[in-house]
């Protein structure tokens, strides 16, 4: 019963200290899916809280809901379902964004090599096209991307380096976005309307350091994602355009600091900041910071 | 088990209601028609199938601008309702105005050829359905 009002608590207090969120693409979250150090409990549920801040003055809060089913030493399956609200000079929108399905497979250690791999869909709750008393609202503002992408990684688990490696595909577009720069007021977002997103590739290196009595551990790592080609939208005529500079190179820096209350409570506070950025960043899921808390419970 | 559902249930009860605040950056506030405009063209809508709609639309020009008015206007309820100028009774050439919103004059952009577009078209965007159509008369 403790747990149940320590796990209460925290939704509680993530949900009402804040009042923002952000739309996660899903991409940059999947490494927790390769995770398979947990070998003692059968199941884990994660609840998280992530702070953003977006393009021009868009603020982020998106917590999500976790939940992790090991089979036996390979097979696991995680399912994940995320909320997000946005709050800039538009207004404050808020809804579930998207739900994930992730299976991992991890294969047996050799020679202190442990590869994993993983497929996932991730499924939207909505059509990327929330508004605000009627006015469309550009994609920063939208709690979905509004596709369905499906998820293929491996990872390689190395002493201390974990290598990550992924791609995130949408293969079912439906984004109805229908926000127009040319009918807006502020000139900070491009059009979207009716977007179209192309995929994006991940390459991850993560360095643990583990303090001397194993409670504390330290995760610095470095992301790459490159969107493979120039996103589009359907332009004032009914054409569709294809957006200058949407594509190419983001990298970013990330700090997670992990502290392992007991064998089966853990929390995880995360910083990111990226170094390099898109030219042009339409799908409204570049953030300039990023700070995160998880709870961990394996029962 | 019975701790992850209760814990689900809650969460899912915590964040399910939709949050909308007010629009505090609006749109590009349209102009009024002034008593000066010239009514260029004019003409009442007519429903599809399932779908009623009362009212007009015309349009005027003013100071190098032509505008669109919807008239007494009145129409079923519907998702993602937008306003096309088109060059046919079907949306497949058109000028994408906006939100359907009544109350709303629509500026038309500067570079559409005006006598090109013969009809003004309510469509749902979200689900390619067309709602109702007018045809323009020349004033």
């Amino acid at each position: 019963m403790k747990k149940i009002f320590f796990i209460v608590s925290f939704a509680l207090i993530v949900n009402f200290s804040f009042a923002q969120g952000c739309s996660d693409a899903g991409l940059c979250s999947i490494n927790h899916a390769f995770q398979s150090n947990e070998k003692e409990f059968r199941n884990t549920i994660e609840v998280a809280a992530i702070l953003g801040a977006g393009e021009s003055d868009v603020k982020y809060f998106s917590p999500y809901i976790s939940y992790t089913k090991r089979f036996n030493e390979h097979y696991s399956f995680t399912s994940k379902v995320a909320f997000s609200a946005a709050k800039g000079s538009f207004g404050t929108k808020s809804q579930f964004g998207d739900a994930y399905l992730i299976g991992n497979y991890t294969f047996k250690e050799k020679n202190k090599k442990q590869w994993s791999t993983l497929v996932g869909l991730k499924f939207p709750f909505n059509s990327s096209n929330l508004k605000i008393n009627g006015y469309s609202l550009p994609m920063d503002y939208q709690s979905s991307l509004g596709t369905m992408d499906l998820f293929l990684g491996t990872n390689l688990h190395y002493k201390k380096w974990d290598f990550n490696g992924a791609v995130q595909i949408p293969v079912i577009n439906s984004n109805k976005n229908s926000y127009f720069k040319e009918y807006s007021g502020p000139d900070d977002f491009p059009s979207t309307n009716l977007f179209e997103r192309k995929p994006d590739a991940l390459l991850r290196a993560t360095y643990s350091i583990k303090t001397t009595n194993n409670k504390f551990t330290i995760k610095p790592n470095l992301l790459f994602i490159y969107h493979l080609g120039e996103d589009s939208f359907e332009n004032i005529f009914g054409k569709r355009e294809t957006i200058a500079g949407s594509d190419g190179l983001t990298i970013n820096g990330n700090l997670i600091t992990a502290y392992d209350i007991n064998k089966q409570n853990g929390i995880e506070l995360s910083l990111a900041t990226p170094f390099v950025v898109r030219e042009v960043r339409p799908d409204g899921l570049t953030r300039s910071f990023v700070a995160g808390i998880l709870y961990k419970y394996s029962f | 088990m019975r701790t992850v559902f209760l814990v689900f249930g809650l969460f899912v009860i915590i964040c399910s209601c939709e949050v909308q605040g007010d629009l505090t950056s609006n749109t590009i506030a349209p102009a009024p028609v002034s008593p000066i405009s010239i009514l260029k063209s004019q003409g009442d809508f007519v429903p599809t199938s399932g779908i009623s709609v009362a009212g007009g639309v015309k349009i005027y020009f003013e100071a190098n601008q032509y505008k669109l008015k919807l008239e007494n206007f009145s129409i079923s309820d519907g998702p993602d309702l937008k306003v096309y100028l088109s060059k046919t009774s079907t949306p497949t050439e058109f000028v994408n105005l906006g939100n359907l919103n009544p109350a709303m004059i629509y500026s038309i952009p500067e570079s559409v050829i005006i006598s090109d577009y013969k009809y003004v078209l309510i469509n749902c965007q979200q689900y390619n359905h067309l709602f109702a159509v007018a045809s323009l008369i020349q004033n």
